[in-house]
């Protein structure tokens, strides 16, 4: 495990995106702007749409509501990209020091879930039947475990990311 | 003692910052992270509604959102209360930081206003009619606000910067 994070460090290095990074002032703070800003348009969008399927409120259509979802693919794209920069332009550890992180594994390994529950939505056809629902319906059990899952991988997400900053409290916590 | 000496060496205020607990510091920032992005994230949810996206949606729904807009904001009050006492003379001696603040009251006094003036009845008791002409000055002004608050929120963790930045 250590072997294959170092070789991956060692080839996202190659990409040198830590000289601009470095000589760039503003590179973290946009980055940070850019990010925060993702993760909020993200989960206004994503997480609108499993409040409703789970029934937290009703009286819009989650047809309706998913005319958001594409946002809300592109605010994950903005934090991908930014989150990527971050990594790979760690100016004095490098990308080593964030891929041997364990709340940055943990969000990772998040990140990964809440893609494979998406895809299973609408690969199982819950997406093509909740879009079929009125304003008022209930969503089948199926898709509401899938939002359920989705609310909290997403909220989970935002809570690793702030403790990758503060890693040492993780693993205190958890006794390690 | 001072009043603002009282209120960060506080019980609540001292375990924020200095217990090793995952509750503690860390946990509040998470909250803090969490608020922002549902307030932020509904908001712009109900104020691209206004400006015509996603135009299937009645107007006249958008209120189901506001209590989720009100959890964020209310998660958000609790945990900034508690980060703010936690570093109560630091942060108050930085200007971007009431800058935010400022914009937060800027931005939820246009949400109301805003409620008052679109989101009610013209007769008492009568059915709601979203005027959307008149709604987008305030769904502008609210992404404009909270972005802004975004930005001087992160700006915030980089005195240095801003100073840089600012000459200030």
């Amino acid at each position: 495990m250590d072997a294959f994070l170092q070789s991956l460090s060692n080839a996202i290095a190659t990409l040198n995106i830590d000289d601009p990074v470095s000589a760039w002032a503003w590179a973290w703070p946009v980055g940070e702007i850019l990010h925060f800003t993702g993760m909020a348009v993200l989960i206004g969008t994503i997480g609108i749409i499993d409040a409703r399927i789970l029934g937290l409120f009703k009286g819009i259509t989650i047809k309706s509501l998913e005319r958001y979802a594409w946002i809300g693919a592109v605010a994950f794209c903005v934090n991908a990209i930014t989150g990527f920069i971050f990594i790979a332009g760690n100016p004095i550890g490098g990308p080593i020091e964030y891929l041997a992180n364990l709340s940055l594994q943990l969000k990772m390994l998040l990140v990964l879930i809440a893609g494979i529950n998406l895809a299973l939505f609408y690969f199982t056809g819950l997406a093509k039947r909740t879009n079929e629902l009125g304003p008022n319906d209930s969503a089948p059990l199926g898709a509401k475990v899938v939002a359920g899952v989705s609310l909290f991988c997403w909220f989970g997400v935002i809570c690793f990311g702030r403790l990758i900053m503060y890693n040492d409290t993780l693993l205190w916590a958890l006794g390690l | 003692m001072g009043f603002l000496e009282a209120i960060e060496t506080s019980g609540i205020a001292t375990w924020v910052r200095e217990s090793p607990s995952i509750f503690a510091y860390t946990g509040v920032l998470s909250a803090h992270a969490i608020g922002l992005a549902i307030a932020v994230g509904v908001n712009t949810v109900i104020a691209l509604r206004l400006l015509g996206f996603a135009s299937d949606i009645r107007a006249e729904s958008l209120p189901r959102l506001f209590p989720f807009f009100y959890a964020g904001f209310t998660i958000n009050l609790i945990s900034g209360s508690m980060l703010l006492a936690a570093s109560l003379t630091t942060l108050l001696g930085r200007w971007i930081f009431l800058t935010k603040l400022a914009l937060i009251l800027l931005a939820m006094i246009n949400f109301e206003i805003m409620r008052m003036k679109i989101f009610r009845p013209a007769t008492a008791g009568g059915a709601l009619t979203v005027d959307e002409r008149a709604a987008r000055k305030f769904a502008w002004t609210a992404l404009i606000l909270w972005g802004l608050a975004v930005i001087t929120g992160r700006l915030t963790s980089y005195p240095t910067f801003v100073e840089a930045i600012f000459g200030f």
